[in-house]
This record gives structure tokens, sequence and C-alpha cells, in this order.
């Protein structure tokens, strides 16, 4: 019965950059914590804004910003970091507002298309949702977050 | 092909790490053995070693190895009961048979088996026993135990023997249950717990594998083995077995305490361990051979019964919750005080401070003991050196006296797997570069027998290890001359160079001062990553020699990986953290002092001239360029080479745990990884070899 269920719909974590939406399936995320002191780590690609201390592990932030290529924003009191797991390695990710966790079904969701998404390589967004306030990028996580091309851009740095 | 063998991948673990511990035993013992320091207690102890693995691997079916052991056991038996002397054909014959236990060990490992070819080696073993064989009354007894014992699937402890004499004496008889459940039945645990009370019904159960518990926890496979006292007969248990559903296959046969008692001695002690393997114990039967098998478990192997084995995972998972630990003793410390300051609260403050400090004593010790559990003596790496250094020798046709010191010293099990490499390496050096001919030794007016000494021991918070050999020295010259060349470095750098900055040219990758290639040495690890290996784990390694004297390899190692003491210190925001094992000293300087050369800016420490590194210009850090007139150099050096790292504040010297930076951050020049402070910010561990070559290329 439940096994029916995911497959009708899912969850996804919504958080706000800038002006924008972006969801994340619920099955990658972890938790959701206020931001931290970040320590910068130098030769890294330019969208790692450094790591920070979950409770005794170091792991790495992503500025997904920097990567959609955003404006720059403050931090304020409602910055949090978004804690996912892809691939069995956690990853926290900069969101300027976390939402709910909003429940859409399979028909909801339609497919990326490049007139509605300006910035954003469409390869990183696996759906789009068109909500009354608005649209919510799913992101492609795996995607988004994938490690190839950092040898090759660490070396020419 | 599979190996089809009767156990349990679980079982099968254990077994391996069995078959290793008594493998080496054997290989050590061989090798004191031939060096003549064989007493009866070491044949006694490589005897039963053989015995044991004959039949711990009989017991999981491996035929081939159980065949092998069983023709090493019977010289064996032969040298301890001195009818075969302490030759070196002998010895060269069970080495080789040993080698090729380890060939089918691996047939384990890989659940394939090997081509290697038995037969030679077994008959070879076998006509050792032949031509020397001592007067017939005693080899009866060695063919007697050729034959395979009854039946046994399930192995008993002496409890249970007991209860099995009184279940025998009440009239039951014994009758060993084997189940196979359809491996697609549902809820097998249901099922076997069906089984067993229908079992009950019938009898008493002395023992189940898996046992009951095991089943109730749901830790079982599709097999079930019962040993049971019954007054019924083997057709009627079966009978009522088979009515259950889900079973696949039931056999039962009968058991008997005597053919385990025999087998217990001729299918070796895998589950008894009776230290005493001795023959008459057969012949005994009854009383005194029971009482003997428990005096023999208790003085077994000294290993046996007080420790468990923990996977080292496990250890780092509860040596990261300590850390997490330590940081939130911090903050409890830092509320307390913040309470305290106010005024209010005050009993509260106080007591919360207390807690906080026994919190923090606690935490130190737990610390402490899980870095001890994380350790071993370097025995376990050093073991396998004797019989290496051995053979290197035999083949390079030299003769070496082999000296190890300090195997007890213990290191942390992550390092000790480091540093076996580049010890094999060092060891292979100096038998094959460092020792001459016995011929060359005794025109040098040396011993024809060189010596080669492998030591441990403990200095400050370090481990040292020395590989040192009274052999011909390095050719300072000849290494210059090798690295010209090569082209590593020009003719004049070579002569303006020191003695000890020629000599870590040894460590110059694509150098190798060896005249030939020997087919011992070149397997590919040079002296380079000899080096880089143990900078890795932030030790350090020096070489000192004497020409016509020796040579010999210092290896500093720190005592844990997971901790080492480090500098740290701060630059703008950031809080960097130098291992001390590379610090020199600290130095508080003038902005006058730094010159340049080159373009290159330097500083000059007693007459040396040391090259200065900036971070922020490594890094690209944007901090405000705060020029003060002192600033602060940390000197540090690697393999002789020293440089200086220019910081704003030195914070302190503190223990530290190194942390991975994880894969999406991978290798960061220049970083070795992290580690977390008490105030939970994260500082980042500077790697000053590679920070060093940028500095000095």
């Amino acid at each position: 019965m439940r096994e029916e269920g995911m497959k009708k719909e899912g969850q996804y974590v919504v958080f706000r950059l800038g002006d924008e939406n972006y969801g994340i399936d619920v099955n990658h995320v972890r938790e959701i914590i206020t931001m931290q002191k970040i320590t910068e780590v130098p030769g890294t690609r330019e969208f790692i804004e450094g790591v920070i201390n979950l409770r005794g592990y170091v792991i790495p932030v992503f500025n997904l910003r920097k990567k959609f290529s955003l404006p720059e924003r403050e931090v304020t009191r409602a910055t949090r970091i978004v804690v996912v797991e892809v691939e069995g390695e956690a990853v926290g990710i900069i969101g300027d507002e976390v939402y709910e966790v909003l429940r859409l079904a399979r028909e909801e969701i339609e497919r990326p298309s490049p007139s509605i998404v300006a910035g954003i390589d469409s390869e990183y967004i696996k759906g789009i949702a068109k909500l009354e306030r608005g649209l919510v990028i799913l992101l492609d996580l795996e995607r988004v977050l994938q490690r190839e091309g950092r040898s090759s851009l660490e070396s020419t740095a | 092909m599979g190996l089809n063998l009767d156990a349990s991948p679980e079982e099968l673990k254990l077994f391996l790490e069995e078959v290793e511990e008594h493998l080496q035993v054997i290989e050590e013992d061989l090798v004191r053995l031939e060096k003549e320091e064989g007493t009866e207690e070491l044949l006694q102890e490589i005897f039963r070693a053989a015995h044991t693995l004959k039949g711990s691997s009989a017991t999981i079916g491996h035929k081939r190895m159980a065949e092998l052991t069983h023709a090493m056991e019977s010289v064996l038996d032969k040298l301890r009961k001195k009818q075969l002397s302490v030759r070196s054909d002998v010895i060269d014959l069970l080495f080789e048979a040993l080698d090729n236990l380890r060939v089918l060990k691996d047939e384990i490992v890989n659940d394939e088996e090997s081509d290697i070819d038995l037969s030679g080696i077994v008959s070879r073993l076998q006509n050792v026993r032949e031509e020397e064989a001592g007067p017939p009354g005693v080899t009866a007894e060695g063919a007697n135990s050729d034959a395979t014992g009854g039946e046994k699937w399930i192995e008993v402890n002496w409890e249970e023997i007991e209860r099995i004499k009184a279940e025998e004496q009440a009239g039951r008889h014994l009758l060993q249950v084997h189940i196979l459940f359809r491996p697609e039945g549902e809820m097998l645990p249901v099922r076997a717990f069906i089984v067993m009370m229908s079992l009950r019904e019938l009898g008493n159960v002395i023992k189940s594998e898996p046992t009951e518990e095991q089943i109730e926890k749901e830790e079982m496979g599709t097999e079930l083995k019962v040993l049971l006292a019954t007054g019924k007969d083997a057709a009627a248990v079966e009978k009522r077995v088979k009515e259950l559903p889900d079973i696949a296959d039931v056999k039962v046969v009968p058991f008997s305490l005597q053919s385990e008692e025999k087998t217990a001695d001729k299918e070796g002690e895998a589950a008894l361990q009776p230290a005493a393997a001795e023959k008459n114990e057969e012949k005994d039967g009854g009383g005194s051979g029971e009482v003997k098998k428990k005096g023999g478990g208790s003085n077994g192997r000294i290993r046996s019964g007080r420790t468990v084995r923990v996977d080292v995972e496990l250890l780092d998972d509860l040596m990261n919750l300590v850390g997490e630990l330590v940081i939130d003793r911090t903050r409890l410390f830092r509320i307390a005080s913040t309470l305290e300051a106010t005024g209010q609260l005050d009993e509260v403050a106080q007591d919360l401070s207390r807690t906080s400090v026994h919190i923090g004593r606690v935490t130190s010790q737990l610390q402490e003991q899980i870095m001890k559990a994380r350790m071993l003596p370097v025995e376990s790496l050093f073991n396998k050196f004797p019989r290496m250094v051995r053979d290197l020798a035999q083949k390079a046709g030299k003769e070496v006296d082999f000296v190890m010191e300090g195997q007890e010293t213990e290191l942390d099990r992550s390092i000790i797997e480091e540093i076996g490499d580049p010890l094999i390496h060092l060891l292979r050096n100096a038998v094959d570069h460092g020792i001459e001919t016995p011929e060359e030794r005794e025109k040098a007016g040396k011993p024809r027998k060189g010596r080669v000494l492998l030591k441990a021991y403990h200095e400050e918070n370090h481990i040292i290890i020395t590989v040192s050999d009274d052999g011909k020295g390095i050719d300072v010259e000849k290494v210059k001359e090798s690295a010209v060349k090569k082209g590593l470095i020009s003719p004049e750098h070579a002569a303006r160079m020191s003695e000890k900055e020629a000599l870590n040219l040894i460590f110059a990758s694509g150098l190798s001062t060896a005249q030939k290639v020997t087919d011992v040495s070149g397997r590919g690890v040079g002296m380079d990553v000899v080096r880089t290996n143990i900078e890795k784990i932030n030790g350090t390694i020096e070489i000192n020699t004497v020409p016509g004297q020796g040579t010999e390899f210092r290896l500093k190692l720190p005592l844990t990986l997971a901790i080492i003491r480090a500098l740290l210190v701060s630059l703008g925001n950031n809080v960097y953290a130098i291992p001390l094992s590379s610090v020199d000293e600290t130095l508080r300087l003038n902005w006058d002092a730094v010159e340049k050369v080159s373009n290159k800016e330097v500083i000059v420490v007693r007459g040396r001239v040391l090259p200065l590194l900036k971070l922020d210009e490594v890094f690209s850090l944007k901090i405000g360029a705060q020029k003060r007139e002192k600033i602060f150099v940390v000197v540090v050096s690697v393999g002789g080479e020293q440089m200086g790292i220019v910081v704003d504040r030195l914070v302190g010297e503190q223990e530290i745990v190194i942390k991975s930076l994880g894969n999406y951050i991978g290798d960061v020049p220049g970083i070795s990884g992290a580690t977390i402070l008490g105030d939970g910010s994260v500082a980042l561990i500077l790697d000053v070899p590679s920070l060093l070559k940028k500095a000095v290329p």
C-alpha cells in the first residue's frame, strides 16, 4: 500500500533562494539546521562555501546561489542549512528560508522547459510544480552535487 | 568454481582469522627452530598449531587443507618425538607446505579453487616420515589416526559432555539431527522454533546450532543442527520432523561421546582447544580424558576467553561520539560560567559547573580507553618479517642475523596498516643493498654473518621504529652522481649539497642507487613512496649512515592517526592546525628581518636561509592585510627541508582529532584534513609536506 502511495506522489522540502523556490526530495533530507560558522576550504569549487561541524562530522556546505549564478544575499535569521544525504555522504545546502514539506502528486509535476527556468541549467532540474503562490523547482540532487569535473577545475586553479 | 564449504560466511570469517593466527605461529616458530633455538616446547607449539588447523579445516570441509596439514602434522610429530632431527631440508619442506597452506587459505577468501597441485608436497612430507621411520610400535598409532572418525556435525564442550553423560546414564541415547529448511519458506525462525518444540516432545535438547536465543533473534539461515538426547530411535525422530512444514531435508545420525572424544583429538580441537594433545588420551577413554580437556582449555592460548573482536569502524564511531562529548563539555562549561557571572541561580550554576567538570573527567578517560582499544602491539606486523628476511637473505646469498626488539610496543592499528609496506621495503634494502656478501664481509674484517636490527620503542609522544644494518653504508658521492646523471640536480648543486641533503636524495622519485636490480627489490615501492607513506601519517623518516659500518633508517611515528598534537595558529578569521611533529620552533620577528632573495621572501635563522610561506597567498584568502611590525613565524621541517609559515597569532598547542573532509571536497593541496575545535567550529589541518614542496620547488 505504501509503495503505491510513493509512486503516485512525492514529498519535497521546499526552500527559498532569492525569489525562487526549490524542492528537494524528502528522502534525501536528513535534517534542517540553523546557519553555522562556515570554515572556508581553499582550492575547492567556488560553490562549495566551506565545511561545518555536524555533531562531530565535518561536512561540506554548498551555496547553490553560486552554482545557479543568482545574486548574493545577506545571511538572515531565517537562513538555514538543509542537510541532505547523497550517495551515503552528508552535504549541507544553504537556503534563505525553508518552508514546508510539500506533497505533490505526479500529475502536478511538469517536465522542465527552458522557457520557464532562467539561469539554471535544466539538467539539474527534475521537474517543476506550479502552485498558487508560484513555481517550485524540483532539484535533481545527484546531478546538482555531482563530483565530476572537480579534479580538472582543481588542476587548472 | 566455488569451494562448497560446510560453513556459513560468519564461520568462514572466524575460520580465516584462526587460520591466519596459526599460520603465523607456525611460521615464526619455524624461523626460530631453524636458528637452533629449538626447544621441545617450540616443537610442541608448532605441532599443536598444525593439529588444530587440520581439525578446523576438516570441520569446514576443506579437504585439501586438511590433507596437507595432516601430512605436516605427521612430520612435526616425528620431530617432537625425536624420530627425526631438525634438518634444514625438513624446515624448507615445512616452509613450502606453509606457503601452500596460504594458497589454500586464499581459496577460501576468493571462494575459488586454486590450481595448485599438492600431491608433490604431500608425498615429500610423507617420504620424510618414511625415511627415518621410528620403531614400528609408534607409527601404528599414526596410521590409526588416518581413519575418518564417526560423523560429527556438532562440537560439544566439556559442560555438554557432562550433560550427555548424565543423559546416557538415564538410558537415553544421543542423536544428531540436521535439518534444512526450504530457503523460499517464510518466517524460518518460527519454523525452527516449531522444530525445536517438536524435538523437545521427543527428548532433551543438549545443544542446537543456531542456539535458541539466536533463533529468537532471527539470526539464522536455512540450517538447523540439534543434538538430542532421546529414547526414540533415529527413524522416529526423522519422521516426526518431516511432518513439519517447509522442511527440505532431515538427517538423523547417532552421536556417541566415545567418537566425540576420539574425533576431538583426531580432528583437532577447534571447539575444545585443549593445549595438551597427548596421544594416550584416546586410550584412557572416560574420566581422565575429560578432566584433561577442562585443564587444557584454561591453559590454552592466552587470548581466549577474555577478548572480543571488534570492528575498527565501531571504534571510529565511538571515537567520534567522544569527540562530540568533548565539545559539549566545553559548552556546558561556558553556560555554567555565564550563569555564575549573572549572579543569579548561584547554587544551580555551581552545581552545573561541578557536573561539567565531572563530565569532563569522564570524557577524557573514555577517550583514552577507546584509544587504547585501537592499539595493537607491533608484533602483529613484525611477525611476518623473520621469514621474509630469511628468504631474502637466502636468495641474495647472504648470511643475515635478523634481530627484532620491542615487539610489544603498541601502536594504533591504522598506523600499523600504513607502515607495513615501508618497513618491508626498508628491510629488503637492508638485506639487498646494505649487507655485503659473506666474502666481502670477511675481506672487510667483519663477521661473515651480517646483522639486521628492527627495533620499536616509545619516545615521548612518539613511537620510533628503526631498521639498521651493519653493512656497507650508503656512499653519498654515489648518490649525488646518480642524481646528477638522472638530471635530478645540477652538478653545481650537487657540489654545494651537505651530506644530509645528499642522503635525502634517496627519497627523490626516480633515483635508485642499486647497481643492479635483483628480483626482490623493485616491487614498485621506491624510497619516495616510503617517505610519502610515512609522511601521510604525520611521521618522519631519517637516515644515518657510516660508510663501511652500516645504515640506520629511523621512523618517527605518532601514537595514533586519529589524534595528533598540533599547534593552532590564526590568520585573519581562520584557525589552522599544524601537526606538531613537523614544527621546529616559533619565532617572533620584525618585518625588517624579512629579506628578498630572487624575488622570494626569506628569513635568516641562525645562519640558515629559510623561505617564507604566506598562507593567505597560497590559499588566495581575502583577509585584510594587517601589516604589523612584528610577525609570527612557525618554522616547520620535513625530511631536513625547512621553511617558515607566517601567521597572525599563535593560539596554542593541543590534541586534535583528525577528520576527513569527505569525498565532495576530496584532496585539497596544502590541507590534509580538518578538526573540530572546542567552540565547535572547524579548523583546517595544514599538510606541511605539500606546502613545503610549494615553497621549495
